[in-house]
């Protein structure tokens, strides 16, 4: 059985099946006659859901790849600089408690390890700043509401790491657009009354309501929750993670902007509230903001309340929308001749922006590793599902951290996520390695890694956590340097406070002037 | 700078001295051009791009030092150029963009009073006895109105270039004869391996649209590149002499 591959059949017009449809007509079409058959086929009465609107630096390289020029990609979709996120009230719940995860790494990072010098700084020291401000000048840009560029920095390059907030509806639309008139993506608009299996078990073809049968020799199944293809036609089973990850819900609602010349916030909110967390992004034209929480501890009404304080007066005139959440993934993403990319595949709360990012590195590892015969699709797949539960496996280890370091105690959310049979071991062996010693990237050695070390460290002490270190006092032997690059950073928080603009007077510029490709 | 803008009136009795011009150019290493004048900058000066600061923007500039505030061809009295742009030229006075009561855009003949070049000494008037606009006042005229007349087609000269993916940064790496380096930046110039990749059909699309000749004298006009570092050498070698 040498059966080619020639064609790929995308089945999902939101932004999963719009980046997988990008990403694979950009490297498997050339305009020859060998070139890969795009198809992706949407439904006209099936919506999409349309409220994944945070992205990693990631999206940057992935657009960047597809050929898309970022300053038509602001112009279309709303979008505004994502510098990461700003966590209040997960450590203990007070007033003043909040810190950063930021997507510039750690000054030094990873040859120094600034975060035992600042460790032992901060001991009974009030005077020393948060972790994420004295190793990062991010946070101090983003406390300032400023963009992380200048108008001369070409598209795509930046003077702080950035990712972006997007409208998710107009996101697809424009992605469609390139696809179809750039990339040669086929695109058929039909509803998929059924799947048809052949004898060994693969999709043989999807019947359509008006074209009839429609055969590929691979399928991506990008239908959201409705996971049509790898759900319903072939049984993969989805696994449940909701004894770690306690959300259930979300009441999702769009704010918008007091004024038009609002300053917009460059990074997300994510604000605790008693039983889950309110999560606010801003866009060009409005905010996108949410609460998440677990019905196990509350009510919807509850709810509904915590939402409307956090809102204030806009919530009024707004319809919040209840998005039922089933946290989890399936056991299998590619099975036979078929692959699960996006919701289909799994959905964990948006706590560190995972939905947009796993479907970016599923459909570049699709593309890059798209089999040429039927037979190796065998060897693809066994590897595709290895790295991509691995990822999932990582993510949902990551947002577990944000939990259950928390020391709130007002609600049975916040004592239940420490529960330990709660806490995954691989999660519970690192805190337990952690207590002497800093993450690092012996930590992480997969070539898959989702956070890396950095990342764990701005939440790890973020949080509170603190390391024991009182019997290894040679880690800290060099603070000659460990000062230096503290220094360091505060020149550049320095620096870059003068001289980046607001981030509205920057969008404003981008929108009139462009930026340029060079 | 004290920009007013001219009139008969206020103006019939102002006395310019064009000798003073230079002074002005003292400590500016980039005048900003139009493409009309690119043959005939290219004698003198290196024609690159760079970005404005508020914009993003690309535009040409003659380039005339190796540094902000250096200008390689102010002799201590002087331009030692046999071209001047434009923009020096048009000095003390520019085009000012206003609105009409309608709203479109006009354009006034302004002078900036405080010019060192607006000197009740000057030889120049604008105004002859007669009421006629002087000689001299006729030759600024031109200039700004060359300046106007070029400044969309300089523009869309850019825009071609951008859009078809033919700016490249220059980084300029030089050792100096005295053994300092010497690293620029934010300069851009025509990216000539993708130039001369351009397809017959594409060429005769740009030399349709005069976009050829102008690229061209970007091109050839790195070679002068050389020529400031020249410069720069023999300055720094005065410098030294004097010290010694």
């Amino acid at each position: 059985m040498t059966a080619r591959i020639k064609s790929v059949c995308i089945v999902g017009g939101g932004s999963a099946g719009w980046l997988a449809a990008a990403v694979i007509a950009a490297r498997h079409r050339a305009g020859t006659e060998d070139d890969l058959r795009v198809t992706l086929i949407e439904s006209e009465t099936v919506g999409i859901l349309g409220v994944g609107e945070g992205t990693w630096p990631t999206m940057r390289n992935t657009l960047r790849k597809v050929g898309i020029s970022e300053t038509e990609f602001f112009r279309e979709c709303n979008v505004s600089f994502k510098q990461g996120a700003k966590f209040s009230s997960w450590a203990t719940g007070a007033e003043d408690d909040f810190y950063y995860h930021p997507l510039v790494l750690p000054e030094g990072f990873p040859s120094l390890d600034l975060a035992s010098y600042w460790n032992q700084y901060a001991q009974g020291n009030e005077e020393v700043p948060s972790f994420s401000d004295a190793v990062c000048f991010q946070e101090a840009v983003c406390e300032r509401g400023l963009a992380p560029k200048l108008i001369t920095t070409p598209e795509y390059a930046c003077i702080a790491n950035y990712a972006y907030h997007l409208d998710a509806h107009k996101f697809a639309q424009f992605l469609r657009k390139h696809c179809v008139e750039k990339l040669g993506v086929e695109h058929v608009i039909d509803e998929v009354d059924d799947v048809v299996l052949d004898g060994q078990g693969d999709i043989a073809h999807l019947m359509t309501r008006k074209g009839g049968a429609l055969a590929a020799d691979l399928f991506v199944d990008c239908t959201g929750f409705h996971a049509l293809l790898i759900g319903k036609a072939l049984g993969v089973p989805f696994r449940p993670c909701g004894d770690v990850l306690f959300i259930d819900r979300a009441l999702a609602v769009q704010v918008p902007y007091e004024t038009p010349r609002q300053e917009i916030v460059p990074h997300t909110l994510s604000t605790a509230q008693k039983s889950g967390w309110v999560w606010d992004i801003g866009l060009q034209n409005r905010r996108g903001v949410g609460y998440v929480y677990s019905s196990a501890h509350t009510t919807k009404e509850e709810a509904e309340a915590e939402l409307a304080a956090y809102v204030g007066p806009a919530i009024e005139n707004l319809q919040p929308r209840e998005i039922p959440i089933r946290s989890g993934h399936r056991e299998t993403f590619w099975k036979g001749n078929c692959v699960a990319v996006g919701l289909s595949a799994g959905f964990l709360e948006p706590l560190e922006a995972s939905a947009l990012v796993l479907i970016e590195l599923s459909v570049e590892m699709i593309s890059a590793m798209m089999p040429a015969t039927r037979d190796t699709m065998e060897i693809t797949a066994r590897r595709f599902n290895e790295v991509t539960h691995y990822r999932w496996d990582r993510i949902i280890d990551f947002l577990k951290l944000h939990y259950c370091l928390s020391q709130r105690a007002d609600s049975d959310f916040w004592n239940d996520n420490r529960d330990p049979d709660s806490i995954p071991d691989s999660l519970r062996e690192q805190l337990a390695l952690w207590r002497y010693r800093a993450p690092g990237d012996q930590d992480f050695s997969s070539n898959n890694e989702m956070f890396p070390a950095a990342s764990y460290q701005y939440v790890l002490f973020g949080m509170g956590f603190k390391m024991d270190l009182s019997d290894r006092s040679y880690v800290v032997r060099n603070g000659a340097r460990a000062d230096e690059a503290f220094r360091r950073n505060v020149l550049l928080k320095d620096k870059w406070t003068r001289v980046l603009p607001k981030t509205r007077d920057l969008i404003d510029k981008i929108l009139e002037y462009g930026m340029a490709k060079v | 700078m004290h920009l007013v803008e001219l009139s008969r009136q206020d103006h019939a009795h102002l006395r310019i001295d064009p000798a003073r011009m230079a002074e002005q150019a003292a400590s500016c290493h980039m005048i900003p051009l139009v493409i009309s004048e690119f043959r005939r900058a290219i004698a003198d000066f290196p024609i690159m791009l760079a970005k404005n600061q508020e914009t993003g923007r690309f535009s040409p500039y003659a380039v005339m030092g190796l540094a902000p505030g250096e200008n390689l061809f102010w002799d201590g009295a002087g331009l030692d150029s046999s071209y001047v742009p434009l923009n020096l030229g048009r000095l003390p006075f520019c085009i000012g963009i206003d609105e009409d009561e309608t709203g479109a855009p006009r354009h006034a003949v302004c002078v900036d009073m405080e010019s060192p070049m607006v000197d009740d000494a000057g030889p120049e008037g604008l105004v002859e006895s007669d009421g006629r606009d002087s000689a001299y006042f006729g030759t600024i005229q031109k200039i700004l109105q060359e300046l106007l007349s070029w400044k969309p087609r300089t523009d869309r000269f850019i825009e071609v270039l951008a859009e078809r993916d033919l700016i490249r940064e220059l980084r300029l790496d030089i050792v100096l004869k005295s053994g300092a380096p010497l690293v620029i930046t934010g300069l851009y110039a025509i990216d000539e391996d993708r130039f001369n990749r351009l397809s017959d059909a594409d060429i005769a699309e740009l030399r349709r649209d005069g976009i050829l000749e102008p690229a061209y004298a970007m091109m050839l006009s790195t070679a002068r590149i050389q020529s400031l570092i020249d410069r720069r050498n023999r300055a720094e070698a005065k410098d030294g002499a004097w010290f010694q």
